[in-house]
């Protein structure tokens, strides 16, 4: 019998919240009092939390070299508290970190990732007002570390994987305001109203720095969509995944929304946001949008099958959307955690004409058998 | 023929059936003796390499603290190193079982959140409970049956003087996945085993897996460079090599015994082969006479010891791993105790035994066949219905046997002067010469001895007189019986000497009234007691010193020998190192300023003296120490180093005490200050021995660490006695005629059987001669080369006169019971036979 | 009165099984007295059952029926500890193929009946002196046995036979190994030695000449006895 890591994640996705349930978590309110920007560092007292990062980049020098690019820290609170021993090792954090490149030019999706226990010289968490946000140390047989700052008035993050052939250092600085997702940043994911999360987003980053892919480094720059979200009882049981949507329109507006599928693969709860663009918030009520994915593209690696094209209508903003992934093969496959693998990529924003709209960020989980779910749970 | 050979085989049996298991029983038992050492042999390598793969799954390095532990940030720079694919962290500690005797758990703390491979099939919820349960511990199945453990139950064990509650957690079947996996191997989480049982911040190993396509000797060099000096990187080939080079000495010591035993066998089957081809020679010279080939004669034969090879390999194997099992926990102990390596629990029978056996039993019963067998299909038919003439052969050729004996003795002698002593093995060369040199010495030993008697009677004197008359027989058992007797003799000696050696040593060196430390010793240095108990005892009623040792593992050479700091003022206590070389107060002095003093193993090994530089790998780094002194030391064959107390603590800064001895005032009894220290301590694990129990202990040990020579001691004279019973029974088939004879002149059967007696009687006090003289010889080679070089003590020669006695008395006694058989059934022999050919 | 007879055979039959289911008589019906002193040759052809006789005569082996009595006593009552000491105390054996040790020398092969009854050298060393006198090998004495001839072989376990003073001499076939010129040697040593010692003497050959020498010459034949 073979001791993986799938088991590790499971419990800590599957059995976890049992116990978490009888340990003393701080679970996600509706009138919680927001305070920024410490708010962007780590929240110990809640069981996940994450910071993601996903945008689209191109050469300074040749602008037809174009990147999707994602970048995430994990939290996986184990316990609220540390435990009493006196040891490095004992710990009450996991730090996750996974990044990839979607080199569109090149046609490949390279994915990194690493996982290790919050121990002062692995990874951990920094705290106001240090600059620090998280960090990890980088994934085996690579020298360095992956990280996250507050620069004031945005986050600057770098990573590396020498096996992989992959890094990039940005900074960025929002273009619009920080927007809460769902009232005053509190975001249900049921019907249960403790199902819920903190969720913040910056969705216009403006970004610039370096990307290595393949042995080529470039100076680069673009937008990016920055999510945070932290709580402690996100995913009902009835609950399998999840279709994430982050729309960047070029004029100016944005729209985020997810689908929380069960079991049969109909939507079980779902929410959206839209976006002015003077940064007006509209909270998407059901049926105010519909969504059809079009097309499916079959993964060779896991055999899962994942939708690929959607066309989506917003009644109210009088859109008709046609999303098209700028790559078909942008599935992140773990390679620590062999159950863990979701399709995380770049794509094109068309109008009913087939005219360019915008680009975004689609996440798809919980596809394929005994799939794990990538950011903890939602 | 294949029909005829069958058929006259199980007449052949049928008639002599103890001929023919005698015959049986020494092939076994001289493959047995040889299968058993090399079981322990294979097993202890193979427990240590089981307990690695257990734990640790197929990785590819390993990084190793030049001491035990390294620092754990070490972790994050072997991640870093280009080419490593993934790295496990890994601390290791024994502790003991409060409510058992020396009973150690091999506590392995394992990142339970890394991708760890183990034979655990674990639900999440364990998973959880292993991080946070406070003490959960996941034991073997076989060691929670063992002890009735179940899953929840609460189990204490003494780290140092820590008492710690630990919680069965899950049950882990190590043994699954690496059958050679002791039983006592435990699992905790890292975080845990630092936090309850050891310390934070260090580790003991890293595990690291290579990235597919990485060249290793270059990820190798580029790691050392990155770690540093403190650690060293080695592949689980190496690491086998290292612990299998640890204990060497020991195996080789073995392996050299059970060859003893096997070479005595080899007699054994060789006699018997005789036996069986003497009593056939007529049987032989008709097949001969009716047409069957010289060939077929020979296939006959080889055929008929090819039988015996096999059934004797049959017997052996199961023997053998008999005999390996029974003393597999004293050699266990001795590995644990001397070498600080793994505990042998369990053994496992490798392919490469059973080739080994076979080819012991077989390729022994046709060596001894050979060239009887030769000497007998090449006869003509007449030669063979006639007179037998290999007797006389035997006859002539004592004398030049004899020369050839003194000739092996005295090159191997002047090789030894000239060339050999430098080199390794050669006192292994000289004890088989020694050994080869018996059995071309006895013929004419027998020859010369027994020929001269001057017969007075039909007694003692006859029956050793008669001995000469069946010179090639005799003189096979009379060898066989002499090797053993010289090999138990020298190793008597030889341990006799070593005993009285280390009894005079430790009345020097154990003079403190009281010593303690904590009941798990073994994972020192970790074992560490409690600086507050420390003062408590200090200041204890009737204590009036009390002398400290800390301990600290340091390597040299990547060996890892011990570092002791003691007050190396303290009053009363200058005789803890008694000093094979160096002037006392001189010695005092420079240890004082930094010296230190190194045990005369490890001064020979690493050919070291006072003056030189000791160079060690430690905490620190890299250190020099000026050797101020050697010691006379008998507790570690791998060698130790000793410093002042307060040096230690200037080079490696303050660190906790190991053990300690407490000097008590005049007239105070130290039992019952023992009695008076358990009271006042009652929680704390301790363990406290008064000097005379200390002593007693020390000599337990010793005794363990000799116990398997003991036993492959006896199955060699086993075999021999094996011969000495063969020996006469042959006697008894083929002199049927002469006993008759005398039956016919008038001698009653009791006489007869008297006649036999003395015939073992005689045969036995020759080789009881000649054994004692090699086997002084084969001490001396043991005591002077064999232990200088693989040891590297000095044994001062005692002669141990008591159990000397003892033993020849056994050997003689034995000789006389392995008579018994053969002289009753000579005593029954009917005076008819009488009309045979046999007497010319 | 007339002696106790030195030898009596009593109806002695002695059977032998062999691998058929017949038995084979090697002797039938034998009966006989020798007084003491008398001198008997046995002669029959190989196979006759002379060996035998000899063998029953000795106590070495014990009839199948009948009665075997040395000086009046019924060997077949004896135990066979009694019968071994009879053996030793009345009896002299002499073998065709002389049957000498060859570890011992001239003198101690002599003297192996002395050393098997127990008594002390002094008492027997002189006797076996007088008897290698007797027959002329004292000055090899203490010869190793391979050294001597046939002849010499056979004079030396003449002495050995006489060793102990027995009343009754057997001998199977002295001369049967020896050349012509030796056994005439021997068989008239052997005779002489008897007559001065006064033995009652039992021999087996096949020579119709050294037959002639005894004061009796029966016949054995297919185990039947027949004075000639």
């Amino acid at each position: 019998m073979t001791f993986s890591k799938a088991i590790i994640l499971l419990s800590l996705l599957v059995v976890l919240p049992v116990i978490a349930s009888e340990l003393e978590w701080q679970t996600a309110q509706p009138e919680y009092s927001w305070s920024f920007p410490q708010d962007h560092w780590a929240r110990s007292g809640y069981r996940n939390e994450w910071w993601y990062f996903t945008g689209h980049l191109s050469s300074r020098e040749n602008p037809e070299r174009r990147f999707g690019y994602q970048f995430t820290f994990f939290r996986i609170g184990l316990r609220p508290e540390l435990p009493p021993l006196e040891s490095q090792w004992a710990t009450r954090n996991l730090i996750m970190g996974h990044a990839a490149i979607s080199d569109l030019a090149g046609k490949r999706h390279i994915f990194s990732e690493t996982l290790y226990r919050e121990v002062s010289f692995l990874g951990g968490f920094g705290s106001y007002p240090e600059s620090l946000i998280a960090w990890s140390r980088a994934p085996a047989g690579t020298a360095g570390t992956w990280e996250l700052h507050w620069n004031g008035e945005g986050f600057d993050f770098e990573m590396q994987d020498q096996v992989q052939g992959i890094a990039f250092r940005l900074s960025t600085h929002p273009l619009k305001p920080l927007v809460f997702q769902g009232p005053n940043g509190y975001s249900r994911k049921g019907e249960d109203s403790r199902a819920a999360s903190q969720y913040y987003s910056f969705t216009r980053l403006a970004t610039q720095g370096s990307l290595t892919v393949g042995g080529e480094t470039f100076q680069v720059e673009g937008e990016s969509w920055m999510d945070k979200e932290f709580g402690s009882n996100q995913l009902a049981e009835t609950q399998v995944g999840w279709d994430w949507f982050s729309l960047q329109l070029d004029d100016g507006r944005e729209v985020m929304f997810y689908h929380l599928r069960n079991k049969a693969g109909a939507t079980d709860f779902a929410q959206g946001t839209v976006v002015s663009e003077t940064g007006e918030v509209q909270y998407l009520k059901p049926g105010e949008w519909t969504i059809q994915s079009t097309e499916t593209w079959k993964s060779p690696e896991t055999d899962t099958q994942y939708p690929s094209r959607w066309r989506i209508t917003l009644v109210r903003e009088n859109l008709e959307l046609e999303i098209v992934p700028q790559l078909a093969t942008q599935e992140n496959r773990s390679r620590i955690l062999s159950d863990l693998y979701y399709w995380e990529g770049a794509v094109t924003i068309l109008g009913s004409s087939g005219e360019r709209l915008g680009q975004g960020y689609v996440e798809l989980t919980g596809y394929g058998t005994g799939n794990l779910l990538p950011s903890a749970l939602n | 023929m294949i029909r005829y050979f069958l058929a006259a085989w199980t007449a052949h049996l049928r008639k002599a059936p103890s001929l023919f298991l005698l015959s049986v029983l020494g092939v076994a038992l001289g493959v047995a003796s040889v299968v058993a050492i090399q079981i322990i042999n294979q097993n202890a390598i193979g427990a240590f390499s089981a307990g690695i793969k257990a734990v640790s799954g197929e990785v590819d390095l390993t990084v190793l603290g030049q001491t035990t532990t390294f620092p754990e940030e070490l972790y994050s720079q072997v991640l870093a190193t280009e080419g490593v694919a993934a790295a496990w962290p890994l601390y290791q500690i024994d502790v003991a079982l409060a409510d058992r005797d020396a009973f150690f758990l091999q506590v392995f703390g394992v990142d339970l959140l890394s991708p760890v491979r183990l034979p655990w099939n674990s639900s999440p919820a364990d998973l959880s409970q292993a991080l946070f349960e406070p003490g959960w511990i996941a034991v073997t199945p076989s060691l929670a049956q063992e002890m009735g453990w179940s899953i929840g139950d609460s189990i204490v064990v003494t780290s140092g003087t820590r008492r710690v509650q630990l919680v069965i957690g899950a049950l882990v079947d190590f043994q699954k996945v690496s059958p050679l996996a002791s039983r006592k191997l435990a699992i905790m989480d890292i975080a845990q085993v630092q936090g309850l049982l050891g310390t934070s911040g260090r580790i003991h190993q890293i595990d690291v897996q290579i990235q597919e396509g990485t060249h290793r000797e270059a990820l190798i060099l580029r790691l050392q460079n990155r770690l540093g000096p403190s650690v060293q990187i080695v592949t689980p080939r190496q690491r086998e090599e290292q612990a299998a080079d640890l204990m060497g000495a020991f195996r080789l010591n073995l392996t050299a015994l059970s060859w003893i035993s096997l070479f005595v066998g080899l007699f054994l089957i060789y006699t018997s082969t005789q036996a069986s081809l003497l009593r056939r020679r007529l049987e032989f010279g008709l097949l001969r006479s009716v047409g069957a080939t010289r060939a077929q004669v020979f296939g006959l034969i080889l055929g008929e010891v090819i039988l015996l090879g096999l059934l004797g390999v049959i017997l052996g194997l199961p023997l053998g791993y008999w005999v390996a099992k029974s003393n597999m926990e004293m050699v266990s102990a001795t590995l644990t105790n001397l070498y600080l390596l793994q505990e042998i629990d369990s053994l496992q029978l490798s392919p490469s035994l059973y080739v080994l056996a076979a080819a012991i039993g077989l390729g022994g019963a046709i060596a001894g066949a050979f060239f009887p067998a030769i000497d007998i299909s090449r006869k003509n038919s007449k030669n063979l219905l006639t007179a037998f003439t290999l007797h006389e052969k035997a006859n002539s050729l004592a004398l030049p046997l004899f020369g050839m004996g003194w000739l092996v003795l005295i090159l191997t002698a002047l090789w030894f002067w000239f060339l050999g002593h430098s080199w390794k093995p050669a006192g292994f060369v000289l004890a088989v010469a020694v050994l080869a040199a018996i059995p071309l010495l006895t013929p004419f030993l027998i020859q010369q001895i027994c020929g001269r008697i001057k017969t007075r009677g039909f007694g003692l004197g006859y029956s050793l007189k008669s001995l000469a008359a069946r010179l090639q027989t005799t003189s096979f058992a009379v060898s066989s019986l002499a090797i053993a007797v010289s090999m138990l003799l020298g190793i008597t000696l030889m341990i006799g000497s070593f005993r009285k050696t280390v009894e005079v040593w430790v009345q020097t060196t154990v003079q403190a009234d009281i010593y303690l430390t904590t009941p798990s010793w073994r994972a020192e240095p970790e074992a560490t007691l409690d600086a507050e108990l420390v003062s408590a005892l200090a200041g204890h009623p009737g204590v009036v010193s009390v002398d400290r040792l800390r301990r600290l593992l340091v390597s040299i050479e990547n060996k890892r020998i011990s570092l002791v700091g003691v007050d190396m003022d303290l009053s009363g206590g200058q005789s803890r190192f008694p000093l094979l070389k160096g002037d006392r107060m001189q010695v005092l002095r420079n240890v004082q300023q930094g010296g230190v003093l190194i045990s005369e193993p490890l001064a020979r090994k690493s050919e070291l003296d006072v003056g030189d530089l000791l160079q060690v790998y430690a905490g620190p780094g890299k250190l020099e120490f000026p050797i101020a002194g050697i010691y006379y030391d008998y507790t570690s064959e791998l060698g130790s180093a000793a410093m002042d107390l307060a040096v230690m603590g200037e080079i490696f800064g303050p660190g906790p005490i190991n053990s300690l001895s407490l000097y008590l005032e005049e007239g105070r009894d130290p039992e019952r200050v023992v009695d008076e220290i358990k009271a006042r301590f009652p929680d704390t694990p301790l363990q406290i021995r008064s000097n005379q129990r200390l002593r007693e202990e020390i000599f337990e040990i010793f005794d363990q660490t000799f116990a398997v020579v003991r036993i492959l001691q006896m199955m060699s004279l086993l075999i021999a006695v094996c011969g000495i019973m063969l020996a006469l029974l042959v006697l008894a088939r083929e002199r049927i005629s002469e006993l008759a004879l005398y039956q016919a002149l008038g001698a009653s059967r009791l006489q007869i059987f008297r006649l036999f007696v003395g015939k073992g009687l005689g045969m036995g006090l020759i080789a009881l001669g000649l054994g004692s003289a090699a086997g002084t010889v084969l001490a001396a080679i043991l005591i002077f080369v064999i232990n200088r070089t693989y040891f590297g003590w000095t044994i001062q020669v005692y002669w141990p006169g008591w159990p000397v006695l003892q033993q020849l008395a056994t050997i003689l006694t034995a000789a006389l019971l392995a008579s018994l058989y053969p002289a009753l059934r000579a005593s029954k022999t009917p005076a008819v036979e009488l009309s045979r050919d046999d007497l010319q | 009165m007339t002696a106790t007879p030195a030898l009596t055979f009593r109806l002695v039959s002695k059977v032998y099984d062999t691998f058929s289911r017949e038995s084979r008589f090697a002797l039938r019906e034998v009966s006989f007295d020798i007084p003491p002193g008398l001198k008997v040759a046995i002669v029959g052809r190989s196979g006759s059952g002379k060996s035998t006789l000899l063998h029953l005569a000795a106590g070495i082996d014990v009839p199948t029926q009948g009665e075997v009595s040395i000086r009046g006593r019924n060997l077949a009552a004896l135990s066979d500890r009694a019968r071994t000491l009879v053996r030793r105390q009345e009896i002299g054996l002499v073998f065709q193929f002389f049957y000498l040790l060859p570890h011992l020398s001239v003198r101690e092969n002599v003297c192996l009946p002395g050393f098997i009854a127990g008594e002390r050298a002094s008492e027997f060393g002189e006797r076996a002196s007088e008897l290698l006198e007797e027959v002329g090998l004292l000055d090899r004495a203490e010869d190793n046995i391979q050294e001597l001839s046939g002849g010499e072989m056979q004079r030396v376990a003449i002495c050995r036979s006489l060793l102990r003073k027995p009343r009754l001499l057997l001998a199977d076939e002295p001369t049967g190994n020896l050349d012509d010129a030796n056994s005439g040697l021997v068989m008239n040593l052997m005779l002489k030695l008897a007559s001065k010692e006064g033995n009652t003497l039992v021999y087996v050959t096949h020579s119709a000449e050294l037959a002639s020498l005894a004061d009796e010459v029966w016949r054995l034949q297919s185990g039947v006895l027949n004075p000639s």
